[in-house]
């Protein structure tokens, strides 16, 4: 008698190929395909979780450190032995990777932040968000037991309608299409049991594995990274924090903006499951696919524009996990804005020092400048920072407020433009300048996540009206003289 | 006068309600039969008719308890044979939860796989009951030869583990340990399909 014979993934396995790298010479790269699709091959959906799960927490700790390692050590000059060395590490780290089911995600969350900060190039981060994705999904007995927990009842005593299988992953957890009574459709995220306590375990086996890594005086510096990392993966996990994140959100998008933030059903959610209308639309990958005109790109290049300032200006906040998945092209030229989990919320000093940022650029003031780049990387001097940290992390914050100066139609799609703020930060990375402030693992992954997409749109926008239009504080929104703001620079 | 057997089942039912209101306030160990029977209002001798010892009646409240979860698990059968597994335990747990405070100690009493001078008969029943369901439900899985003692004590063993973990297991609603319980049934599921990795090779029982 047969098993249930588990599918094959070979069109998975083509898609994680298609993601690789394709800037690494053809022999490394083949290599590399042969890696992952070594691991993955090896890593059947239901089966493979039986493997040494009983060690699932040290595997998890483990593959986190080697996956940071193995990033962070691609940029280094390597010579052929510590590539080799390399390369086995990360072997294993997929191999590992393959055998934790739930938590994967975290993990591969938590390799993630310690590395794009430092940044890897957008075909990095496409392979590692696609991998994080191939968590199992829960099944639907398990999904019972959180309702039972969450609300007393099962889903299907809950809504009219709910589909027993999930048909997205989401950052810890799943989402199922479900029916309201009154005939809403709506989207329930539903997140992995226990996740939230993996997380605090291995963020603190993490900074113990981490040890042997650390260089010098940037040590304490990455402690406070992952402390951070830590607070918003936790608040993460607080799905009535997002909600009231979403709410606050979709205030400052009334209907005729065009930008649909999807209202939460607050009776059907709590800490671990969240329903939110669902919206009608399609992802970056099936929208690029239609074709659709320059016009189209840059109207949504323009929509994803105004979202990200009004956000930024208005609620000081940082959307610090930013992936393709968070945007839906919706009918009508909408576009909708989903997964409000990751957020950052920038303090009134952090607020202070971006504002500071943007004055000194408007104003060419290269003293200022120095002063402001010194202060993000936590030097007390330019002399004690050195010129060349100086010189490099100032270029990659010029190219960060680069769009702000340009007058006219700013082309996200320029592929100079995007390479430039690339390779900026590969050489930050390659010369271990990567002390900073905590906040600057979201910004950079604010600006490099929402640059990547419009990027892959080839969209252009006038970024400087739309900057002049957002940054005015809501109510004088309408006055015609934009001088009123006392927040942005001067320009 | 002779008393009916309606009476019996109040007495009966009495009995295990303050018992259970005593394990949780004192813990079991720190409970006397004599507490027992003060605050059921009977008689020491009456209530060793109905249970010979304390274990006995914590017992019969954890065989109850994984009745009505196997009950109420009945109806919902159909799924993958992780998923159905899964069900079965999450549900009895579920039943088991007001019990938790003080099952620690009796469970390791009553179902420990140790060889023991004094086996706890409603224990023995208890877990002859959930193993016969279990078996009943990997034959609806096409498992149509029961499983040897191997696969039964693997099986017996990853569910004792998760009593065990599931008793001290502190985290909100013990989300903790439904994750274990998941990894768990996989890890059983697998086992007795053979290594093959779910290629649809035939099952090795």
């Amino acid at each position: 008698m047969s098993c249930n014979a588990l599918a094959s993934d070979a069109a998975s396995r083509e898609r994680l190929r298609q993601l690789l790298p394709r800037e690494e010479d053809a022999a490394a790269r083949e290599r590399l395909a042969e890696l992952v699709e070594t691991a993955c091959s090896n890593r059947p959906p239901t089966s493979s979780l039986s493997r040494l799960w009983i060690l699932g927490s040290l595997q998890a700790k483990v593959a986190g450190a080697y996956l940071a390692w193995w990033l962070k050590s691609r940029w280094a000059d390597a010579d052929e032995k510590e590539r080799t060395r390399n390369e086995t590490h990360l072997k294993a780290a997929l191999e590992l990777l393959g055998t934790m089911g739930y938590l994967r995600g975290a993990v591969m969350k938590v390799g993630q932040m310690l590395t794009l900060p430092e940044m890897v190039p957008e075909q990095y981060a496409r392979l590692l968000s696609s991998l994080s994705f191939e968590a199992p999904p829960m099944h639907y007995a398990m999904v019972r037991e959180v309702f039972y927990d969450e609300f007393g009842r099962e889903p299907e005593e809950m809504f009219a309608s709910f589909e027993k299988r999930a048909f997205a992953a989401a950052s810890l957890g799943q989402v199922h299409r479900a029916r309201l009574h009154s005939g809403e459709q709506v989207a329930v995220k539903i997140q992995y049991p226990g996740i939230a306590r993996t997380i605090q375990s291995d963020l603190k086996n993490l900074r113990l594995l981490l040890q042997p890594m650390r260089v010098g005086d940037d040590w304490p510096n990455l402690l406070d990274k992952l402390a951070e990392i830590e607070s918003v993966l936790l608040a993460e996990t607080d799905y009535l924090k997002e909600a009231e994140v979403a709410r606050a959100v979709r205030g400052h998008f009334p209907p005729e903006y065009g930008i649909v933030v999807p209202k939460v059903h607050d009776g059907y959610s709590s800490r671990r499951v969240l329903t939110t209308e669902h919206l009608e639309g399609v992802h970056i990958d099936e929208f690029l696919a239609s074709d659709p005109s320059q016009e189209v790109r840059d109207h949504y290049t323009h929509l994803m524009t105004v979202a990200t300032m009004r956000l930024l200006y208005r609620m000081h906040w940082l959307l610090a996990d930013p992936n393709p998945g968070n945007y839906i092209f919706m009918p009508n030229g909408r576009l909708g804005l989903v997964d409000f989990g990751c957020t950052r919320v920038l303090t009134d000093e952090e607020w202070q020092l971006q504002c500071e940022a943007e004055a000194a650029a408007f104003q060419k003031d290269d003293k200022e400048m120095e002063r402001i780049i010194v202060k993000a990387s936590l030097y007390e001097s330019a002399q004690e920072m050195g010129k060349k940290r100086v010189e490099l992390v100032g270029r990659v914050i010029r190219w960060q407020l680069e769009p702000w100066l340009v007058e006219g139609l700013f082309d996200f799609g320029d592929s100079d433009f995007f390479h430039r703020g690339i390779d900026a930060l590969r050489e930050a990375t390659k010369t271990g300048y990567l002390r900073g402030m905590p906040l600057h693992i979201w910004t950079t992954r604010f600006v490099l996540g929402a640059r990547a997409v419009v990027y892959r749109l080839r969209g252009r926008c006038h970024f400087k009206e739309i900057y002049l239009q957002e940054s005015v504080p809501p109510k004088a929104s309408h006055a015609d003289d934009a001088e009123k703001t006392d927040t942005r620079g001067s320009i | 006068m002779r008393i009916t057997e309606q009476a019996k089942q109040q007495c009966r039912a009495r009995i295990l309600e303050k018992a259970s209101e005593l394990f949780c306030a004192r813990g079991f160990d720190q409970t006397t039969t004599r507490d027992i029977a003060l605050a059921a209002g009977v008689a020491a001798g009456t209530m060793f008719n109905y249970f010979p010892s304390k274990e006995t009646m914590a017992m019969t409240m954890v065989s109850d308890a994984l009745a009505a979860g196997e009950e109420e698990f009945r109806g919902r059968t159909g799924g993958e044979l992780a998923e159905d597994l899964f069900g079965f335990i999450a549900s009895g747990l579920r039943k088991l939860r007001p019990l938790r405070p003080f099952l620690g100690p009796v469970l390791e009493r009553s179902l420990s796989p140790f060889p023991r001078k004094n086996v706890c008969p409603v224990g023995e029943a208890a877990r002859q009951r959930h193993l016969d369901f279990m078996q009943q439900i990997l034959a609806s899985h096409g498992f149509s030869s029961a499983p040897d003692y191997v696969a039964t004590t693997i099986y017996w063993s990853l569910y004792l583990g998760v009593l065990a973990f599931w008793t001290s297991d502190f985290s909100p609603n013990q989300e903790a340990s439904q994750a274990l319980v998941d990894y768990s049934v996989r890890t059983f599921v697998h086992i007795i399909s053979g290594s093959a990795g779910g290629d649809g090779g035939e099952h090795v029982l």
